[in-house]
């Protein structure tokens, strides 16, 4: 057992998965180039110097096309892990991974398997719009693919071991602001989500949320960074006597409802918290869900806290607003609980 | 000059009565001293009279309502008189920009929100499923809630703060007659309240059962068995002298129907229990002809045509006017059709003819708290239905308990006509279309 | 090439095949009998079987919305087929797909891909999985002179050039992308000129010519086995019928309707056949004949078939180890 960031945990779920079976490869830009980075946030780093240029493929950039090869790949035998540099660029893979990866073994009436990984780096650190998105709702709302979102270290390294070993499209999300990567491809404000990683093998399910912090007064859902604005603010709150219980659901496609309906049926109370615009985003559909399966338990409306309806800002001072804080998640819960 | 109309403190013991139907809908012209509207107090329902005449410009409750006494129920106005405006409307949230949503600023804190005075309960799922089980009257609870609403703990704040032992009206009423100091007693109903059973049994442990010999009584009334009267108790005695009267019960869980009611009611179709009733009957009936049969002489008929008795009670006695071809006609047809009976009946305008023909009858006594009883048939039909009160209690639905509105239907039947059989399946298919009434769109 | 080497007879077989498919689709469609829409490929027989004529059963094959054509020359059987388009729980796909998604993984031909371009990087793929698995399968996409255009065939074709993945690009330009001429959307001549930009082999063949397509194929697919790397070849030919069923064909003048339809490869290729004495008008007849049949059965078969279940909507999204 010893304490990994989320970086050093990926590489290693990556490396031991293809030391384990060598039909897996990486496919990305800038993923094998030598004296290079490793990636744009490091998780490839020497994996080309132990398994080859052949396993460890970088591609040009071609974002589109880099996706249509790893399910081509998939498709025909071998157990890709594709990833772009950043979640934003996925729009330019959509039609590979939504129309083709996500609908093929539907189309062929289950006789073939597409046993894809994507990984995407996501959230906001001031780099402007384009390199701060969060897209987990596009990818949630797609039938045929399964969306992971790991916030610690060793959630990282099992649910990525458990996605190259899943028959079904995987894309797992990863937050920049969670990563600790060392070196320049450092990320300014970064918080540590490095944990005790064991060093035996061992998977995390797909399918399967956790109960972050027991507590009686009210359920707060988050995932990736928004787990760890859920957590501060449940401190805070203990210290007025409001015992938040805090759920992260790992996996976003499958979900683990009974988890959060289990809970929310005990406290009678939901806030959702999420880095992502509020409009049609993944809050609304956990909040639709609970207010449809667990109406008559509900002691208070259900509450979303999200970044608000505009495209991520450059500024330090305009990025601290938009990224739900741990401020407004306090604000959420005394406002369902009927306090100032 | 517009004229708030109050609710009058009509009850005996209690404050709170329930507002029962409007005579009239608003933008109808209301004469002074009319009957406007049914009030239920603790002890009978009773028509309150326009204080003023003019339009009813504005009505702040809906039949079945929780009404105060001394609280605004109702505006009467000239038809272009300008009204003040009853209630703060809520002010929408600042705008940043056109198009874009304004920056998620602090959430409006709860006290501040605005609430209109009477009418609607803000209270939240859970709140609401605790009181219905304890029936716990939500306009006595005090919200601490998101937005001003009640919430589960000032449900369970009440229930705690209760001081004195609760007691129903009809068990107080009968430890007040007997003279008991209701307030030693412990209670036995749900959450501590003392029952009428609580009394009966306090009062026999008393004293012992006086002798027969009475003292001298004097009258206080003297009527004689004439008219009306005469009529009912020669009917009434040469009912159960003749028939051979079986009464089968059965409780029905009229918690869909009552929704059902709740639902016309929000889209502005306001009907009775009792409308809802004849409705169902006349499926029933049609269904089940044999109960739609009178005997004359010595043979049976089984009618066609279903006409349903309505019993009203009237300040003369017991009518009952006949609901023609209830089976073919709409709720709302059938609810403005008793509407006016009942007007008739009790104003004394009905007809020999509005009061014959009927094929089957249907009494209420719910309004009244009776839950089930024996009703009379009434000759020369087959049978009739007695309606109980709807009352939320606790019922198992599969491991759980939980409140839901239960009602006794008491079908009395004359078995010289009808078997015991085919009377349950009548009463049974009565039941199912009161508790699954969606199944009367089938 | 002499006209003995190559299968001849076998290839006028499978284009017939596929022609008299084709038109039993068009009838039973005007018929009302399939709830599918249909893109037929009549015309261009020619470009599918003189390919798939060098494919083992294990090589991959990626079509298109116009996919009918390829999966007959690949393998896939009649009754499949028909059973898709008529939306039967015994269709290739289940009922799930309809006529853009034929395919049978067990003959290498995928369910067809209807985003135009799609395939392409998708075979190069499956290219990369049959190198890296140390196979000599080959894959091939066939796709339109429209999908030339699109950005997955620059990055597709590309990424297979720059690993030399054993990978065959077969641009059926039939002069039209729906209904846009080609010399709309091009200031070249033919899409195989663009083969330089990616340093790979680019060749024109007649696609009207059966066994000109063959040759080419062939050279291209050997190639591709044994670790050349890919090859984008153009087989011109002519749609002899509309895009798609809703297509009047106005865009298209009658006198290049004419032209195209003298060179129909079919009844070319059986003048060829008699010529050179490998076959006789009854054999020619015979061979009518049979495929009638074929195409009959298939047919039967379909309207025999049973619906899918409403609920089968549900199943075959993910695969769960269960249901292996």
């Amino acid at each position: 057992m010893a304490i990994k960031t989320i970086v050093e945990a990926l590489r290693e779920a990556i490396a031991e998965e293809m030391r384990r079976d060598p039909r897996v490869i990486c496919i990305g830009e800038d993923i094998g180039v030598e004296g290079g980075w490793g990636g744009a946030f490091t998780v490839t780093l020497g994996l080309a110097e132990e398994f080859g240029h052949e396993r460890v493929l970088d591609t040009p950039i071609a974002e589109l096309g880099l996706a249509g090869v790893a399910v081509g790949a998939a498709i025909g035998g071998l157990r890709p892990i594709a990833d772009v540099q950043y979640g934003d660029f996925l729009f330019l893979c959509m039609d590979m991974l939504a129309n083709q990866a996500a609908k093929m073994r539907y189309m062929s009436g289950g006789t073939l398997t597409v046993p894809l990984v994507m990984r995407a780096p996501v959230g906001s650190t001031r780099r402007g719009a384009q390199h701060a998105q969060s897209l987990e709702a596009f990818f949630t709302h797609i039938p045929g693919l399964k969306v992971l979102a790991p916030s610690t270290a060793y959630d990282a390294k099992g649910l990525l071991k458990s996605a190259v070993r899943d028959d079904n499209p995987v894309i797992i999300f990863e937050h920049k602001v969670l990563y600790g990567s060392k070196g320049p491809r450092a990320v300014e404000g970064a918080i540590s989500a490095a944990g005790e990683v064991p060093d035996e093998e061992y998977l995390v399910p797909i399918g399967k949320g956790v109960i972050r912090r027991p507590g009686r007064d009210v359920t707060i859902v988050g995932k990736l960074l928004t787990v760890y604005r859920a957590m501060a603010a449940a401190e805070r709150l203990a210290q007025e006597g409001i015992e938040a219980e805090v759920i992260d659901p790992r996996t976003l496609v499958p979900l683990d409802k009974e988890l959060i309906l289990e809970s929310v049926r005990k406290t009678g109370r939901l806030v959702v918290v999420e880095e992502d615009n509020l409009t049609g985003g993944w809050a609304g559909d956990i909040a639709a869900m609970v207010a449809e399966e667990a109406f008559f338990y509900l002691d208070a409306p259900i509450k979303r806290v999200s970044a608000p309806d505009v495209p991520a800002p450059f500024a330090p001072v305009m990025e601290q607003f938009y990224v739900p804080s741990e401020e407004r998640v306090i604000e959420a819960v005394k406002w369902v609980m009927g306090q100032k | 000059m517009a004229t708030e109309v109050l609710v009058p403190p009509l009850g005996a013991t209690v404050d709170t009565m329930t507002l029962v139907k409007w005579y009239k809908e608003v933008g109808e012209t209301v004469t002074q001293g009319a009957a406007l509207f049914a009030l239920e107090t603790d002890k009978a329902t009773l028509d309150v009279e326009a204080p003023a005449s003019g339009v009813l410009r504005q009505i702040m409750a809906q039949p079945g309502d929780a009404v105060k006494a001394l609280t605004p129920i109702a505006v009467i106005a000239a038809p272009d008189e300008v009204l003040a405006p009853s209630t703060p409307a809520a002010k929408p949230a600042a705008v940043a920009e056109p198009g874009v949503a304004a920056p998620p600023g602090p959430s409006p804190s709860p006290s501040q929100a605005a609430r209109p005075a009477g009418g609607r309960v803000f209270i939240s799922p859970r709140a609401r499923r605790l009181a219905e089980q304890y029936a716990v009257p939500l306009e006595a609870l005090s919200p601490s809630g998101p937005e001003s609403a009640i919430v589960e703990r000032d449900v369970r704040a009440y229930l705690a703060a209760q001081p004195t032992p609760a007691i129903t009206p009809v068990a107080r009423r009968m430890a007040e007659e007997a003279g008991l100091d209701w307030r030693q007693l412990t209670g036995s109903g749900p959450a501590g309240r003392i029952v009428q059973e609580d009394v009966s049994r306090a009062i026999e442990a008393m004293q012992p059962a006086p002798p027969v010999l009475s003292p001298v009584n004097e009258a206080i009334q003297t009527i004689p068995l004439r008219g009306v009267r005469g009529v009912i108790a020669e009917r009434m005695a040469r009912s159960n002298a003749t028939t051979a009267r079986v009464t089968l019960t059965a409780e029905a869980d009229a918690t869909a129907l009552v929704a059902l009611r709740q639902q016309l009611t929000q889209d502005g179709v306001t009907v009775s229990y009792n409308d809802l009733f004849l409705y169902i009957l006349g499926r029933a009936l049609r269904e089940h002809p044999q109960l739609n049969a009178s005997l004359e002489g010595d043979t049976i008929q089984v009618w066609r045509r279903i006409h349903i008795g309505l019993a009203v009670d009237t300040d003369r006695g017991l009518l009952v006017p006949v609901v023609r071809d209830a089976d073919s006609k709409g709720l709302l047809q059938l609810a403005r059709e008793t509407q006016t009976l009942v007007e008739r009946a009790r104003s004394g305008q009905c007809s020999p003819a509005e009061l014959s023909g009927g094929t089957f009858t249907l009494t209420n006594l719910g309004m009244l708290g009776v839950d089930a009883f024996t009703p009379v048939i009434n000759l020369p039909e087959c049978a009739i239905l007695g309606v109980g009160r709807i009352k939320v209690k606790p019922v198992m639905v599969g491991e759980r308990v939980v409140g839901r509105h239960m009602v006794w239907l008491s079908l009395s039947f004359d078995h010289r006509l009808v078997d015991g059989g085919p009377a349950a399946r009548f009463l049974q298919r009565v039941t199912q279309l009161t508790e699954r009434p969606h199944l009367l769109l089938a | 090439m002499s006209d003995t080497q190559a299968p001849l007879l076998e290839m006028y077989r499978k284009m017939l095949t596929i022609r008299r498919f084709e038109e039993r689709c068009n009838l039973l469609f005007m018929q009302g009998r399939i709830p599918s829409t249909l893109h037929l490929y009549i015309g261009q027989e020619a470009v599918a079987v003189g390919v798939c004529a060098h494919l083992r059963r294990d090589d991959y094959v990626l079509s298109t919305h116009r996919p009918h054509g390829h999966a007959i020359a690949k393998g896939v059987s009649l009754n499949s087929i028909m059973a898709e388009l008529h939306a039967k729980a015994t269709g290739c796909c289940k009922g799930k797909g309809g006529s853009m998604h034929v395919g049978d993984m067990s003959v290498g031909m995928l369910p067809a891909i209807a985003i135009v371009g799609a395939n392409i990087p998708i075979a190069a793929g499956l290219a990369l999985a049959n190198k890296r698995l140390g196979t000599d399968r080959v894959a091939v996409a066939f796709f339109g002179d429209g999908a030339s255009n699109e950005g997955a065939f620059h990055e597709g074709v590309n990424m297979a050039a720059i690993w030399d993945l054993p990978v065959v690009f077969v641009c059926e330009n039939n002069l039209y992308g729906a209904s846009t001429h080609y010399s709309k959307v091009s200031k070249l001549e033919n899409v195989a000129d663009r083969a330089c930009a990616y340093g790979i082999p680019g060749v024109v063949v007649d696609g009207m010519d059966v066994v000109a397509v063959y040759e080419v194929a062939g050279e291209a697919i050997q190639r591709a086995r044994q670790g050349g790397g890919p090859t984008l070849i153009e087989a011109k030919t002519y749609r002899l019928c509309g895009h798609s069923r809703s297509d009047p064909r106005n865009y298209r003048s009658k006198e290049e309707e004419a032209f195209w339809q003298a060179r129909d490869p079919i009844p070319n290729l059986a003048g060829r056949l008699k010529a050179a004495g490998l076959v006789t008008d009854e054999q020619l007849e015979a061979i009518e004949q049979e495929v009638l049949a074929e195409v009959d059965a298939s047919v039967a078969f379909a309207e025999a078939s049973p619906s899918p279940e409403p609920t089968d909507a549900l199943t075959d999204v993910f695969y769960t180890p269960q249901e292996a």
